[in-house]
This record gives C-alpha cells, structure tokens and sequence, in this order.
C-alpha cells in the first residue's frame, strides 16, 4: 500500500530554524507570523483530514482547524517542540461534527480495500474473504465510540507515537493505552462474534 | 490480522490538489490579518457623518493621506456606501451616514459642533499637499501658531494638523 512519508514530528525543520513554538510565541505580538505554522503542517493535515471525509469536505475543515489553532495559539503548550499533536487534536474536534461524511468515507475504503486485495491474490477465497471482511472493519470501526476511534486512527492511521496522542487528545498516556485496548477488544468482537474465527463463522 | 492491522488496511492516501493548499493558506492569512487589526484598534472611535460617503473617503485619502481600511465597509445592494471606517497613523475614524445615530453633517446642520486634531510629523508639508487636493483651509500654519493649521473637508468638518515630533506617520506625497 502506497504510504507517504511519515510526519516527522519534531524533525520537520532545518537545523537553526525556529521550532513551532517559537514561531507560535512569536505570532502572539506577530499575527502574522503564524503562517509558517501553516506552511509546515497544513500538507500533513489536510492528507489526516481527507483520509477520514475525502479531499473535498478536507480543504473547508483544514481551514476551521487552522482558524482555531490561531485563536488558541496563546494556550499552546510552549515546551512543546512540534505543533503537530496539537493541530491533531484540533483536527479530530473539527472531525466529530463530520461523523456522517466520515463513516461514508470508511465505507468507500472498505470496497476499495476489498477490490485491492481481491487483485493482489487473484484466489477466489481470498477475495471473497476480503470483500466481505473489510466493510465489516468499516462497520466496526464506524460503530467505535467516539474517543475510542479517534484514539484507534491517529495511532493507526496517522502512525502517532503514544505520547503523541496522548498530547493530541490532551490525556494521560495511561488513558491512550486503555483506551486503545479498548478499541482493539471491541473491534475483535465485533469482527468475531460469539468468538467464532470469520473464515469459519460464514 | 490483529485488529489494528486490519484498520490499516483501510488507510487510504488522499490526495488532493496542490491548489488546496495555497487556497488555504490565503483564507488564513485573510483572517489573520483581519483579527489583527481589530485587536489594534483604538478603543475610542469618533464617528463623522457625511452626506455624501463615497466622496468624503476619497477627498480624506487623497488630501489629508488618511488611508480606507476596506474590510470595514458597509455597502448596500444598490452600492451605495453606509459607512466606512479610515485610518491615519494608529487613530481610526468612522465614516457615517449624515442623520443616523443623531450626527448631522455640517453641510446640513449649518454648525460645526467639533473639531478632530491630527498629529503630523510634518505640518508644512502636510498643509501644501492638502492645499493642492483642494481642501479648504481655515487658517494657514502662520504666525505664533505656524506648528499647525485647520482645513475643511468638502462638508465642512473642521480638522486640525498639529505638529508633533514623535509621529512618523508619512505624508503622501
């Protein structure tokens, strides 16, 4: 599966530059300032945004997400090196008010994920297997609680260290690691139900 | 497959246009730049009415250098001009409309009740410059107050330039 690069957190700039919180203290006598911020992480968010509700509904939320990051910049946590958990966490408040396009979205990804691995084996069983499984995993991923599935994707998807998400969502570590158990547990029972494996509960 | 594995499968690369971004990033600044210059904005704005707005903000940029701050302006459908705020050095002055709120422009009222006093670093060459956009001047910064002089707008607001070394705000040339 073709992947872009990670993120980088905390290793996004050239030795000497400012780092984010720099430029962010900076902007609150510089407003303008600010627009680096946007320069070095809009590209990361808006791939975040348009995985969860695809480009289009992406671009309109890239930008409330920026706008919010702007009027809270005073409260960004200046020991931070990176912004970036931070907008994250911005990021996945814009994306709670988007659930519908959102699970739409998973939807979509299922059939293509389906279609993908049912070319790569080009086994009859297996791509059955996977066309039936994947829009189970969108069913289940969409039927997470809230938290639990924003916890799950910016861990999984967005690959954030756990010490970054807990910095996105604004929690204790301890929290991110039981809420992701969490989230594993009730995924594999919704993907297993009554216990059974999935090849044999068909 | 772990549960974790199988959601990565459905991680797809959304790609978008790079257009996106430089949209994005100007909407930003818009805003930015916006907030901006509300949070310097003095806390006393004196407002003037004028009968005719669309005029009064051009004959106030283009003879006494003040400058429109076009994010403010209040137009209607039919493009006339409700009001309009101008900007001159860090003061602000709100352009109204003639009998709204109670203020009567002196071309009506026959009376000026106020004057507005402006700091300039340079009140010579301000007055000429004035003089040759065709403002009306009530006194020339002659005699034993030559570090001023007042001029009339073209509705009869009376305004005061007074010297002042400290202002570094430009006059137009």
């Amino acid at each position: 599966m073709p992947r872009e690069p990670d993120p980088a957190i905390g290793k996004n700039r050239a030795m000497g530059s400012p780092s984010d919180a720099e430029v962010i203290g900076r902007s609150l006598g510089d407003p303008e300032a600010f627009g680096l911020i946007y320069d070095r992480h809009a590209a990361t968010l808006l791939r975040f945004l348009g995985r969860r509700v695809g480009a289009k509904v992406a671009e309109g939320l890239v930008g409330e997400l920026f706008r919010i990051a702007f009027e809270r910049r005073k409260i960004f946590d200046a020991s931070r090196e990176s912004a970036l958990p931070w907008l994250y966490g911005i990021g996945s408040n814009v994306l709670l008010k988007h659930r519908r396009a959102e699970a739409r979205r998973l939807h979509a990804n299922a059939r293509m994920a389906g279609g993908l691995e049912a070319a790569d084996r080009r086994a009859g069983a297996a791509a059955l297997d996977a066309r039936v499984l994947f829009p189970r995993v969108a069913e289940a991923l969409a039927s997470l609680p809230d938290d639990e599935r924003e916890t799950l994707l910016l861990f999984a998807w967005e690959e954030l260290s756990y010490q970054h998400v807990a910095e996105a969502l604004e929690l204790p570590i301890g929290t991110v690691r039981s809420r992701l158990s969490r989230a594993r547990a009730r995924l594999r029972e919704l993907l297993e139900p009554k216990g059974k494996r999935r090849d044999r509960s068909r | 497959m772990t549960p974790v594995d199988l959601a990565k499968k459905l991680r797809r690369d959304a790609a978008f246009e790079p257009a996106a971004l430089d949209r994005g990033k100007e909407a930003l600044m818009a805003a930015i730049r916006q907030e901006a210059e509300l949070t310097r904005r003095p806390t006393i704005i004196p407002q003037l009415p004028y009968a005719d707005i669309r005029a009064a903000v051009s004959f106030l940029e283009r003879a006494f250098g003040f400058q429109e701050i076009r994010s403010s302006r209040m137009e209607g459908a039919d493009g006339v001009l409700h009001y309009a705020l101008v900007e001159f050095g860090d003061g602000v002055i709100g352009i109204g409309t003639q009998g709204a709120h109670g203020a009567v422009s002196p071309q009506s009222g026959g009376i000026e009740s106020q004057y507005l006093s402006v700091a300039v670093a340079d009140v010579e060459a301000h007055y000429r410059h004035a003089l040759a956009a065709g403002a009306r001047i009530a006194r020339e910064p002659r005699g034993p107050d030559a570090r001023a002089y007042e001029a009339l707008d073209p509705e009869g607001h009376r305004w005061r330039f007074v010297h002042q070394r400290l202002r570094e705000v430009p006059t137009k040339a």
